[in-house]
């Protein structure tokens, strides 16, 4: 079988600085073609691992751009660091027909270094084609070698070429030496995915044909959760010139603690002394926990430095001690090292960080994470501490890395826990409001918001901004008020409770429409969900509600002098597996009105066939939120 | 020219600074305690000071070196001032060699328990890189910064690239407490200053003469053997110019501004000539003609401009059997777009040439304007090239060879320049890509003479909606809709679009009105650029009308109303951005359900603007059960002084009211 793909393989390249047909835009079938911008005609990736320190990928790829919007997924580059080099980069490019256009070279290749703004500096390089093409649709063959001495990190693979692009043909080939030890995980080896498997003791093969292009769909979930993927991993490899052996999560977590975080820990002796004093009589480890956390805070900041085993190693705490300075793996590590001089434990834990929820692989161990926090163990739950900023509250992540499997790096061993998840419970916004209507139609008001759990997260970031900046994001906010005049701001923030509160005097002309005597208006002037997502004729996918909130809104509405309700909305309630929405509008008989709001959204993974179920809900949220009373004069 | 020039006005406010060292090192306790900018207190850090001085070395192997010196102090209030650690020096690598930069005294000051603490910088605090074939980066991140503590540090660059002299930027974007800059320039250079943002720095000039001591090594002559060590000095006159400005405040970003930088307070050189001794006066460039001159003399412009026969076949057989003259402009036109394709690079000169661009059928917007000139003239029409300044360069002030990088073709009818830029599949003549929507150009007429074009459009562009609906009992409105774009409005569209699929771009369009339901659409004209966008399309929309009780209320504008003014700050400071003059226009006609009787519709309203800077009409009347509403709105200028921002803002205002107010429907 091997023999047949490399005959393959020969077959296509042979004849390949011909007119040739394989490349041929024009025998794309048109199920591959349908919501494509390219086509990755064939794709063979095959790493060679020869020794513990010497792994080998040969890429060829060919792949059809369809139109404009398929040039990113050229990808015509390869990095390279000091310990891995590009002994091959060249590329071809043939016009609609398959004949050939032009061939590049690597010195046709940029080199670039891949720091990036928040980067202060990495030995990270990068060569890439800067294509410029002359014709659509066009097919580009790309071709690298690329060696390494890293082991830690197999290239993983998938048959997903990312959405609106098709795959034709997708290979890959990994050898290697038997006593290394090839550890893999098959996540969605579905049937459909029709995928050939070849296994032996020495190397093991997929082929992946005829992949259609699937659309991005609103609110789908991660791709790992629908595409198959192969994970590798070796039990004895090598990491810039560190050796290290691990079959499970927890030999890979002694061997991260060993090698990369042991001799790290020194902290000077008079800085020892001063956080000594700092810390008083306190004995509580949470407390003292709190005073560090908050001692870094004020003495550190974030600056990136990758080189070499900086990449993965932490610098030393003595050195951040100095400086004042580092990156995340850095300043984890620093703020683990001073708990350690009170004896208090705490853990070095890798993760994937961002607003989009990425977990480990939690069955299958092998280097993963893309950032590192500290957890901080403590009587009844686990406290995570984001130490790369200086301004989050103690123990208190936001939505950067909650409700996500981690690697925790204990002295004797990795374990995977998940971080802290935010509930729709915890979630709560309540907002208290009231306003008066002139009989223009302009209206005065104040407002009382308190923000918890991860609503505090988006919205405590307003302390920190000058009044101009202030303003213009509450304008955002309520831009559903137009002309909207912010008066008076006062913020509260309990960071040790995590609450924001926000009080606010505002006024605004013309909120109400004023036509022939009648005032028109939404009474629910501050919290109007307006968001609805996409139609689609038809869903492919299930769909998530990453994270859950509640609103909760009271709403007194002061009527202008000599006006009467004439017609007011009835409100609404609802409750559905995707949360609860009730709103109700109250003649109060005093020339008062009141609006009363709730509106919780539950977090979940749904059926595609539910969509259009949520999307409705959503509609009618968009539509009651700002739904209207008239006013019309007495007499 | 001149209106360009006061829409550059910023106010800075000078006020007499106080007594204060201006040395490094002379940090005191009571600068370290301060806690916000007395001048800006909501500013995240300021530079208490920053003082430049660039003068000339010489050695007799190197010649003359440009050695910029420049010493600065940053105070850090908060931590979102912690950026200003991180600091990046630029500097060039060319044939000359590379540029040598070098930092130093670089400290961090705190106070700590009342005492001023020392951290400095190490060198595992400094990185080099390379980020482009010629271009290098110095970073540097300082030790031990926190809220409070004051940074200062001296860069040292020399040069041997005296075109490349430094700019110097009075204006941050924190507030600058004191900013100095000293030039010692020889006899024998001649620079043009500039300023950009009307600053008004203090200037003071003096002149010395200086004297080089310097020592070479002669070969030996006559037969003699070996090499001699010699003495020498140079003596020359020095011109020594001081530039101060104090107080000025932080650069402040808003939105409809073209780019900031234009408006940033800076000092500019500008190489004019260089008079060495024993050699004659050579010159760079002193006026616009010279600089046009200077470009156009370039091998890499003039030179490519001229060269013909590369396409001589194609461009016959693309003229084949047209006579009129706006024919054979557009084939030409269209020829070029259609082999060629931009690398998105902006540039004035060639860098692979024009022959080869064409072979290769790609080339920067140098090669491809400049190929577009040639084929014009080959086919006997006036065409020349036109210099500008995109967007993202800043407006050029002054003459100078760096102040433009972009060239498009201009043809010349009588009194009339239509304006050609082939770099976009979608541009159309007169019609340019935005970026290059800047201000002003230079037309470079045949043997070099130069004339200043306006590049701003000056007709407004359309975008025509007709909507004919009926409205259900039950609310929801069906019927039919028309949008057509032109010019702008289409070009617009084009770049957007033209590649998105019709699945996406319904899926865009109902996404953006919510409760919109769009079938039958058609798209014409998407890629016959002679004739505007239009698109048809069934609609039914479920929330644009309003039922409470036995009544309804509508905007006749539906889904497509405005709602939100688009200007919300109070006061503007830099001049309004529209990129082109536009007309909106609403042809509305709806049918009421059965059983209803129009209650009230809103009043018909007209508002202008003052200077003709734009207007609105809005017209509605009722014939049974039929609503007609017609509504023109037109904004004749692409870019507002900022002294009529309230004069817009209000006008947004009258506007949002009139898209908003409703019609009342009554059940009989």
């Amino acid at each position: 079988m091997k023999i047949q793909f490399h005959l393959i393989f020969w077959a296509i390249f042979t004849c390949s600085y011909a007119q040739n047909p394989t490349y041929s835009a024009l025998t794309i079938p048109d199920s591959l073609k349908q919501n494509a911008n390219a086509v990755v005609r064939y794709s063979k990736i095959d790493i060679s691992i020869t020794s513990r320190s010497a792994m080998k990928t040969k890429v060829i790829r060919a792949i059809t751009v369809l139109n404009e919007l398929g040039l990113q997924d050229l990808e015509l580059s390869e990095n390279y660091d000091k310990s891995t080099s590009v002994s091959k980069i060249e590329a071809t490019v043939y016009d609609s027909f398959g004949k050939e256009l032009k061939a590049y070279k690597r010195r046709d290749f940029k080199d670039v270094s891949v720091a990036d703004g928040f980067s202060v500096f990495s030995d990270n390089r990068e060569l890439y084609l800067d294509y410029t093409p002359t014709t659509y649709p066009f097919t580009m063959v790309f071709e690298s070698e690329v060696e390494t001495s890293n082991t830690a990190f197999i290239p993983s693979w998938t048959p997903f070429e990312g959405y609106l692009v098709s795959s034709e043909y997708s290979e890959l080939v990994l050898n290697y030496k038997p006593e290394l030890n090839l550890r893999k995980k098959e996540i969605n080896f579905s049937a459909k995915y029709k995928i050939e498997k070849l296994e032996n003791s020495s190397s093991i093969h997929y082929v992946v044909k005829n992949l259609t292009a699937k659309k991005r769909e609103e609110l789908i979930v991660g791709s790992n959760d629908i595409f198959p993927y192969v994970y590798f991993a070796i039990e004895k490899f090598s990491l810039e010139g560190v050796e290290g052996t691990a079959l499970n999560w927890k030999e890979l977590g002694q061997w991260y603690y060993q090698a990369l975080l042991a001799d790290t820990e020194e902290i000077p002796e008079e800085t020892q002394l001063k956080i000594k004093k700092i810390v008083g009589d306190e004995k509580d480890p949470v407390e003292i926990a709190r005073i560090i956390y908050k001692y870094v805070q004020e003495k550190t900041r974030y600056v990136s430095i990758q080189i070499g085993i900086g990449g993965w190693k932490p610098m030393l705490a003595k050195d951040v001690d100095k400086l004042g300075y580092g990156d995340c793996k850095a300043l984890t590590n620093y703020t683990r090292s001073l708990l350690k001089i009170f004896n208090i434990p705490s853990y070095f834990t890798l993760v994937y960080a961002g607003n989009k929820i990425k977990n480990f692989t939690t069955d299958f161990a092998f280097s993963q994470g893309n950032h590192a926090i500290l957890a901080l163990p403590t009587s009844n739950e686990m406290l995570w501490l984001e130490c790369t900023s200086q301004v989050q509250p103690f123990g208190f992540q936001g939505d950067f890395t909650d409700d996500r499997f981690t690697l925790v790096v204990k002295p004797d061993g990795g374990e995977i826990v998940k971080t802290k998840t935010f509930s729709e419970e915890d979630n709560v916004t309540v907002l208290n409001g009231t306003y008066q209507m002139d009989t223009e139609g302009n209206i005065v008001g104040k407002i009382k918001i308190t923000s918890k759990g991860l609503s505090y997260d988006n919205e405590f970031g307003k302390l920190r901004l000058n009044r101009d900046n202030q303003v213009k994001k509450y304008k955002e906010e309520f831009n559903t008020i137009n002309n909207l005049k912010i008066n008076k701001i006062n913020i509260s923030d309990d960071s040790k409770g995590v609450v924001f509160e926000e009080n606010l005097e505002f006024e605004a002309e013309g909120y109400a429409q004023n036509s022939a005597g009648k005032l028109m208006f939404a009474l629910n002037a501050f919290d109007q969900n307006s968001e609805v997502p996409k139609k689609y004729r038809t869903r492919e996918f299930p769909f998530q509600i990453q994270r859950g909130f509640t609103n909760q809104d009271e709403i007194e509405i002061v009527l202008p002098e000599g006006y009467k309700v004439e017609a007011k909305p009835n409100g609404i309630e609802q409750k559905n597996e995707f949360g609860y929405y009730k709103i109700e509008f109250l003649d109060l008989n005093n020339g008062k009105l009141k609006c009363l709001r709730k509106l919780v959204l539950n977090k979940g993974q749904f059926v595609k066939e539910k969509y259009e179920e949520y999307r409705k809900f959503r509609e009618l949220i968009a539509k009651n939120d700002n739904s209207k009373v008239v006013l019309s004069k007495t007499q | 020219m001149r209106t360009l020039y006061s829409m550059l006005f910023i106010t800075v406010i000078t006020v007499n600074t106080y007594s204060q060292s201006h040395d490094l090192g002379d940090v005191t306790i009571d600068e370290l305690k301060e806690k916000v900018c007395p001048s800006d207190t909501s500013a995240p850090a300021a530079v208490l000071f920053t003082i430049g001085k660039s003068h000339f070395d010489y050695s007799h192997e190197e010649g003359f070196e440009l050695v910029t010196e420049i010493f600065t102090k940053i105070k850090i209030y908060k931590k979102e001032g912690y950026g200003l650690a991180d600091q990046v020096v630029s500097y060039y690598s060319g044939n000359r060699g590379s540029e040598k930069v070098g930092v130093s005294k670089a400290v961090t000051f705190n106070l700590v328990n009342n005492k001023i603490e020392k951290s400095k910088l190490k060198g595992d605090g400094e990185f080099d890189e390379k980020t482009s074939k010629n271009w290098m980066r110095k970073k540097f991140t300082m030790p031990n910064v926190k809220e409070g503590s004051i940074i200062e540090f001296k860069i040292e660059i020399k040069s041997h690239y005296i075109h490349n002299f430094p700019d110097w930027e009075f204006q941050k974007r924190i507030p600058v407490k004191y900013t100095e800059y000293t030039t010692y320039i020889p006899e024998y250079y001649l620079y043009n200053t500039y300023f950009k943002g009307v600053a008004s720095p203090e200037i003071t000039k003096d002149g010395k003469s200086r004297k080089i001591d310097y020592t070479y090594l002669e070969e030996g002559v006559n037969g003699h053997l070996g090499t001699t060590r010699r003495n020498s000095t140079l003596e020359f006159n020095e011109s020594i110019t001081k530039y101060v400005l104090s107080n000025v405040p932080a650069l402040k970003q808003e939105t409809y501004v073209n780019n900031i930088d234009n408006y940033r307070l800076t000092l500019l050189h500008e190489l004019a000539g260089t008079r060495y001794p024993n050699s004659p006066y050579e010159n760079f460039s002193t006026d616009w003609e010279s600089v046009v001159k200077k470009i156009y003399d370039n091998e890499d412009f003039g030179s490519e401009l001229n060269k013909t026969g590369y396409f001589d076949n194609d461009i016959d057989q693309a003229l084949t059997g047209l006579t009129k003259p706006e024919e054979r402009v557009a084939a030409i036109f269209n020829f070029v777009k259609e082999r060629m394709n931009w690398d998105g690079t902006n540039r004035v000169n060639c860098e692979a040439g024009v022959r080869k661009a064409y072979q290769d059928r790609k080339g920067n917007s140098s090669e491809i304007n400049l190929m577009l000139t040639s084929m014009l003239r080959y086919a006997g029409f006036d065409a020349n090239p036109v210099l500008l300044s995109t967007r993202s360069n800043g407006i050029s002030l002054y003459p100078s060879i760096t102040s433009f990088n972009y060239v498009i073709a201009g043809l010349e009818l009588e009194n009339q320049v239509v304006l050609l830029d082939a770099t976009s599949k979608y541009s159309v003549p007169d019609i340019l890509p935005f970026e290059s929507l800047n201000w002003f150009g230079r037309i470079i007429r045949k043997g070099g003479s130069s004339a200043l074009i306006d590049l701003m459009p000056k007709t407004n562009s359309k975008d025509i909606i007709n909507i004919m609906g009926s409205i259900a009992t039950t609310g929801e409105v069906s019927g039919k809709i028309r949008e057509q774009y032109f010019d702008y409005n289409a070009f617009y569209f084009r770049e957007l679009y033209a590649s998105v699929s019709t699945d996406s771009y319904i899926e865009k369009l109902e996404k953006k009105h919510q409760g919109l339901e769009v079938s039958d659409y058609a798209l014409q004209n998407k890629l016959d650029l002679s004739k505007p966008i239009i698109e048809n399309y069934a609609f039914t929309s479920s929330n644009a009308v309003e039922t409470i009780a036995d009544k309804m209320y509508f905007s006749p504008f539906l889904f497509f109303s405005t709602t939100e003014n688009p200007f919300k700050q109070e006061v503007r400071e830099y001049p309004i951005d529209f990129i082109f003059p536009h007309q909106d226009k609403f042809n509305v006609s709806l049918n009421i359900p059965e059983g209803y009787v129009v209650e009230t519709l809103p009043q018909n309203k007209a508002i202008g603007m003052p200077d003709n800077i734009g207007n609105f009409k809005f017209n509605i009347s009722n014939t049974g059960n039929q609503i007609q509403m017609l509504f023109t709105c037109d904004i004749n200028q692409a870019i507002v002084n900022p002294d009529k921002y309230e004069i817009l803002k209000n006008f947004f205002k009258e506007m949002v009211t009139v898209q908003t107010e409703k019609i009342v429907l009554k059940k009989i």
